[in-house]
């Protein structure tokens, strides 16, 4: 009787890592993976494979519970090498990998485009009406001179991220939306 | 004004605020109480994925970051406001002070309780002897009484028994005793006839006794 699975569908496409590099010759150091996840970025996205540690099979192998694998890899995010290795453990049980044949490796690594572009986002912004309006009651009554209160943006930020906040007198690339901002297309 | 009954709620308009009960609305949660599994018939029901469309998705996506910066924005703001301000109010030795003052004061509370106490305590004390040597002299008085009585009693037995003694046979006077004896005979020996006559004597002759009835 063929198996048949239930089931949401998901995005991932490909083997788990332990699943790749186990079938390898010397669990495939020196080989390249890519996430099919980031094949939707323009730039190459991929990670060579420098040391590997295995780690135990679980006691019962489900698809909850999958055989991880502790890896240390070259990481080029989006034409972007790291500049350290970097180690890799729990990400590992995806079912997003897969292996890039050596025949294709100079061809998928090919940036076309490595200029990387870095936003420039401003640092402050003005506050929502009502907290400016409490804010500028407040300096009045300490006494202070009272000028435009400035809120200051807090931005996530990792290793990956493409934009920064603006320092000193830098002029910011992309403007800040305030309230709602603008629509992205016209249509909406 | 609310009510939930089992797995239904009771939606209640304006008008319900008067005792119109009629106005109530009862409406189920769905088709199934709520603590029930998944139906047999819809356990390997897979529900299909949402199909957004691009630009609502950018959109959205748009949006959602864009709100999500703002919030942490005003976020922050007020975690380095009002922190900072806290720290500015907390004046280590004006807590450690408040710390001692407290000390200070309920110390001396507790030393005034103390005093009440110590005198309720000895009023006590003093009304507990008075009364406890009250109870003794009284255990003594009645003691002293029982003992008296009991001597009175002792006398007047003695007394008794000295003026009894005065019948008693001694060796002085067994000779007339035996004399008497001998010179009164006495036969406690009688008989009875039908109509309750007693006749004294072993040989029923002399002495007739009527019996009261």
């Amino acid at each position: 009787m063929p198996i048949k699975y239930i089931g949401k569908s998901i995005d991932f496409k490909g083997k788990t890592l332990w699943e790749i590099l186990g079938n390898l010759k010397n669990f495939g150091v020196g080989r390249l993976v890519a996430r099919n996840m980031f094949e939707r970025y323009p730039e190459p996205s991929y990670i060579k494979i420098m040391k590997v540690e295995t780690v135990p099979n679980p006691e019962t192998n489900t698809p909850d519970d999958v055989r991880k694998v502790r890896v240390w890899v070259e990481k080029t995010f989006r034409g972007r090498k790291s500049p350290e290795l970097v180690e890799m453990f729990a990400n590992t049980y995806k079912a997003d990998y897969k292996l890039i044949p050596k025949c294709e490796e100079e061809d998928y690594c090919r940036c076309d485009n490595p200029k990387v572009e870095y936003k420039v986002l401003p640092r402050t912004t003005s506050f929502p009406p009502l907290l400016r309006e409490l804010i500028v009651r407040e300096m009045k009554e300490k006494g202070e001179v009272v000028e435009e209160p400035q809120l200051t943006i807090v931005y996530n930020k990792n290793e990956d991220s493409r934009y920064r906040a603006a320092e000193g007198d830098e002029v910011p690339t992309v403007a800040f939306q305030e309230s709602f901002g603008k629509a992205v297309t016209s249509t909406l | 004004m609310f009510t939930r009954l089992n797995n239904a709620k009771l939606a209640i308009t304006v008008e319900a605020f008067t005792t119109n009960y009629t106005n109530l609305q009862v409406y189920r949660w769905g088709k199934k109480p709520r603590w029930l599994p998944t139906a047999k018939t819809k356990m390997f029901r897979v529900a299909p994925r949402p199909q957004i469309p691009t630009e609502d998705y950018e959109e959205l996506k748009r949006l959602h970051n864009n709100y999500r910066t703002q919030i942490k924005s005003l976020t922050g703001y007020f975690t380095e406001k009002y922190s900072t301000e806290n720290i500015q109010q907390f004046d280590i030795e004006q807590h450690e002070k408040s710390i001692k003052d407290d000390f200070l004061k309920c110390t001396a509370i507790n030393d005034e309780w103390n005093r009440q106490i110590k005198i309720q305590r000895e009023e006590r004390v003093a009304k507990e002897l008075e009364e406890s040597v009250n109870l003794a002299k009284q255990r003594l008085e009645e003691r002293q009484q029982r003992q008296l009585l009991k001597l009175q009693a002792a006398d007047v037995e003695v007394r008794r028994v000295i003026e009894d003694s005065k019948d008693f046979i001694t060796p002085d006077k067994l000779d007339a005793a035996i004399e008497y004896a001998l010179n009164n005979p006495v036969d406690y020996n009688f008989a009875l006839d039908l109509d309750g006559n007693v006749y004294k004597g072993r040989n029923n002759d002399s002495v007739k006794f009527e019996i009261k009835q």
